[in-house]
């Protein structure tokens, strides 16, 4: 009863509390850009160009299936086309652009930070890194947040690119809306905020997915199996806490 | 040529943003490299009015609206739109909300004023006209209708019930007075029998004008407009008779009540030939006036003209 | 001059350190000697500060370096170069930029100057030509020379090697010894060696500190120690020598 306790309980705190531990260190470390000036655009092209493809493939797909789905489940004549890119946009924009992103860099971006600084903290190169004077979490967690932080927006609007331009090309060549009224529907109920929500979402996301992923890395334990772990939850934590942040904005600010 | 890692990301960043401004910018309809011009117009009535909704000149559109909210000094609806900065809004323009809000679909139409008048400057008020909101107005009516329909209908139920007590008098001569009435009835029902295809061709234009619905829905706005008025003429009207047929029922109403009161029992009244002979005349006015009506429903049916245009 | 003053240190409940003295002279190669898993490497740890002790006090010239700001104690490290026992090369660079790493981050030389250096270094581990290979490409025991390369590429004042012998043939164990011997001599600096293999003690060590139940068991130089009648201690050196015998 009272390790059950313990494990549901008492570890999640622990573990909150040595989470942002971490971070307000990162966050010391910031000031100290020649540290990680280096890294910076090397984890810039890790985490944002190099999962460029993926993320628009996905993006792609789900705004296609978005839009055949919306065509068959509008049976009345008296609803016209138009609604169709009044579903798609608002969708992409809002939530299927940043929560598809999102789940694609948990699971290449998170688990390859994880498994990077997992290994790097069992062969002791961690130790090495701070023996020699070095700030390792400045070295090693700053850039891959400030990264995650800055190109997921980048990764976001692609995907909101993409994602709807799908949609709309299979719209039109699968005859179920003409590219003019998915955008005439589309702006018809066009929001400006609703991208401005997408963007603060995608700060939010970004910066979770490489925060946590750090997190479970850098305090790995025990050898290759260690590793293996380490980068098992760091994809799984980053998804649940993805959609925990996902609920949360979605009802604070919309 | 290497590209270096800072240019690779520099350049990702640049493109990501130009595509964000511009895909908002499309999305809001606003011209990707024109800017456009802001103006206000305030209504009583925003009509469902929400941001993001079209603004159109002659079916055309120019804008979209910025944001709908209720000002604190006048307490009207305060909305903020922009139109392309192509388009002059000339002193006289004037702007009215129409569409469906029952279905979201609700714009703003603008009717430019004058070519030849001065440009209203930047952020400067827009008049407001009338809108048409078919759905909306016919709701707003609802409920004056049904208030006197319910007027008229307690009335006609006072004098049946009062009718009652009269019939349910046994050996009364009323009975005879009933016989024309009965004849009379039949004489109606008649008519009615032999109106009964013309009924039905008004039936079926109403039910052609249930499926240009979307014709309504669509541009026909000043058809809609004129539908509208027409219709309210109608109302005025059958509100006229509603009140003529209250007064009607009132007097039934009296004259029972004296015929009760007055004269102390029904025997009297009976009793008294000329008031006999007065109801009798009555009824054979009321057979006239029928025979006439079965002559020439047309002088009768005018009030149905509404009718004719579907 | 590094003095450690009764740490204490317990990993989850569990004491390792009960209350370590030991003292080290600028100079002097010291061999910190004991059963594996006697907490060799953890006290190693606690001279650097990449841990903290539970209780006690560790001074580096005269500076309590867990009293001290981080950035301070980061300084402080500078003056030291560290062998792990894996090597703990980065996997992400070639062995040229390993040892060129801590130049390129803590110094403002050329890149001409680097080049120098590293080749220097490199040279130095009898390893002049393994510049462009990845560390995935090359044996143990060249890993840990190159890791040697790196931790003395900045001329650093102290060098803790941590097991530098375990896990390799005797001959290689051999040329690490000489090139600590080396090291210590050509550059003067001060050694600390924790290891469980007496023959390289012999080799490289002037005094020797014997870990035991989490505690200083015994110390001293080692002619002392060849002298000492210390029963804990002799069996240690004896099961050593009978290795090495064999």
């Amino acid at each position: 009863m009272i390790q059950y306790t313990k494990k549901i309980i008492l570890d999640p705190v622990q573990a909150l509390g040595r989470y942002s531990q971490l971070l307000f260190k990162a966050f010391g470390a910031v000031p100290e850009f020649s540290t990680y000036r280096k890294n910076l655009w090397e984890q810039m092209i890790h985490v944002g160009i190099d999962s460029m493809p993926i993320v628009m493939l996905a993006a792609a797909f789900s705004g296609a299936v978005t839009t055949v789905q919306t065509s068959y489940q509008l049976v009345s004549p008296l609803i016209p086309k138009s609604i169709i890119g009044s579903i798609v946009v608002p969708s992409m924009v809002l939530e299927l652009g940043a929560v598809v992103t999102g789940f694609i860099l948990a699971g290449r971006v998170g688990a390859r930070i994880a498994a990077e600084l997992g290994t790097m903290r069992v062969t002791e190169q961690i130790d090495a890194l701070e023996a020699m004077g070095l700030n390792s979490i400045g070295y090693l967690i700053v850039p891959r947040v400030i990264a995650g932080i800055v190109m997921f927006p980048v990764l976001y609007v692609a995907a909101c690119f993409v994602g709807i331009g799908g949609g709309m090309l299979v719209g039109h060549l699968g005859g179920f809306v003409p590219m003019g009224v998915f955008v005439d529907g589309a702006r018809e109920f066009f929001q400006p905020f609703d991208p401005i929500f997408g963007l603060i979402k995608c700060l939010v996301f970004g910066f979770i997915i490489t925060s946590v992923s750090c997190f479970k890395g850098y305090y790995t334990r025990g050898g290759a199996e260690g590793v293996g772990k380490a980068t098992t939850e760091a994809a799984v934590a980053s998804c649940v806490l993805l959609l925990l942040a996902d609920l949360i904005l979605a009802a604070t600010l919309l | 040529m290497k590209i270096s890692n800072e240019l690779k990301v520099g350049l990702t960043i640049i493109v990501a943003i130009t595509i964000f401004i511009f895909g908002v910018r499309y999305f809001e309809d606003l011209p990707l490299f024109r800017t456009t011009y802001d103006l206000t117009a305030e209504f009583d009535n925003a009509g469902g009015l929400i941001p993001g909704n079209l603004v159109r000149v002659n079916g055309v559109s120019v804008g979209s609206v910025n944001g709908v909210s209720i000002s604190e000094k006048t307490g009207k609806v305060e909305v903020k739109f922009h139109v392309d900065r192509k388009i002059s809004v000339t002193e006289g323009s004037y702007a009215t909300v129409s569409g469906i809000d029952a279905l979201g679909a609700v714009r703003m139409d603008l009717f430019l004023g004058p070519r030849d008048a001065a440009l209203i400057p930047e952020g400067g008020l827009v008049g407001t006209g009338e809108g048409n909101d078919l759905f909306g107005d016919l709701s707003a009516r609802a409920p004056e209708m049904v208030q006197k329909f319910d007027d008229v209908l307690s009335g006609l139920d006072k004098v049946l019930s009062e009718t009652g007590t009269m019939l349910s008098e046994p050996e009364s001569d009323f009975r005879t007075t009933l016989g024309s009435v009965k004849g009379s009835v039949a004489q109606l029902e008649r008519l009615l029998k032999e109106e009964r295809a013309r009924i039905s061709i008004i039936l079926q234009n109403v039910e052609d004008a249930t499926g240009s619905i979307k014709t309504i829905t669509s541009d026909n706005g000043p058809a809609v407009t004129k539908l509208v008025s027409d219709l309210s003429v109608t109302i005025a009207s059958l509100d006229r008779e509603l009140v003529s047929l209250g007064e009607a029922s009132r007097s039934l109403n009296e004259l029972l009540t004296k015929v009760n009161e007055g004269q102390g029992t029904l025997g009297m009244l009976v009793n008294d030939p000329s008031m006999y002979q007065k109801m009798d005349s009555t009824l054979n006015g009321i057979n006239a006036l029928l025979a006439d009506f079965r002559v020439n429903p047309g002088k009768y049916l005018g009030q149905m003209k509404l009718v004719d245009i579907f | 001059m590094i003095s450690v003053q009764n740490l204490h240190k317990s990993f989850r409940g569990k004491a390792v350190l009960n209350g370590v003295d030991l003292e080290i002279l600028e100079g002097e190669t010291l061999a910190i000697i004991g059963r594996s898993g006697s907490g060799k490497s953890v006290l190693m740890k606690h001279i650097i500060g990449l841990l903290q002790p539970d209780a006690g006090k560790i001074t580096v010239d005269g500076i309590d370096i867990n009293a001290i700001s981080y950035a301070d104690l980061r300084r402080i490290r500078q003056n030291f170069g560290v062998l792990f026992q894996g090597g703990a090369l980065f996997d992400s660079m070639s062995s040229f930029d390993n040892v060129a790493f801590p130049l390129r981050t803590f110094t403002s030389m050329t890149e001409e100057e680097i080049e120098h250096v590293v080749l220097e270094c490199l040279g130095m581990v009898e390893l002049p030509e393994v510049g462009a290979k990845m560390p995935s490409e090359l044996s143990g025991g060249m890993q840990k020379r190159v890791a040697l390369a790196r931790a003395v590429a900045l001329k650093p004042r102290y060098i803790l090697y941590d097991e530098p012998t375990s896990g390799l043939d005797p001959e290689t164990s051999n040329t690490i010894d000489d090139l600590i011997q080396n090291l210590s001599d050509q550059l003067n600096v001060t050694s600390i060696v924790v290891t469980h293999d007496m023959h390289s003690v012999l080799n490289i060590a002037d005094k020797a500190a014997f870990v035991h139940d989490g505690r200083m068991h015994w110390a001293g130089t080692i002619d002392e120690l060849h002298r000492s009648d210390d029963q804990i201690l002799r069996s240690f050196v004896k099961a050593n020598e009978y290795l090495i015998g064999k």
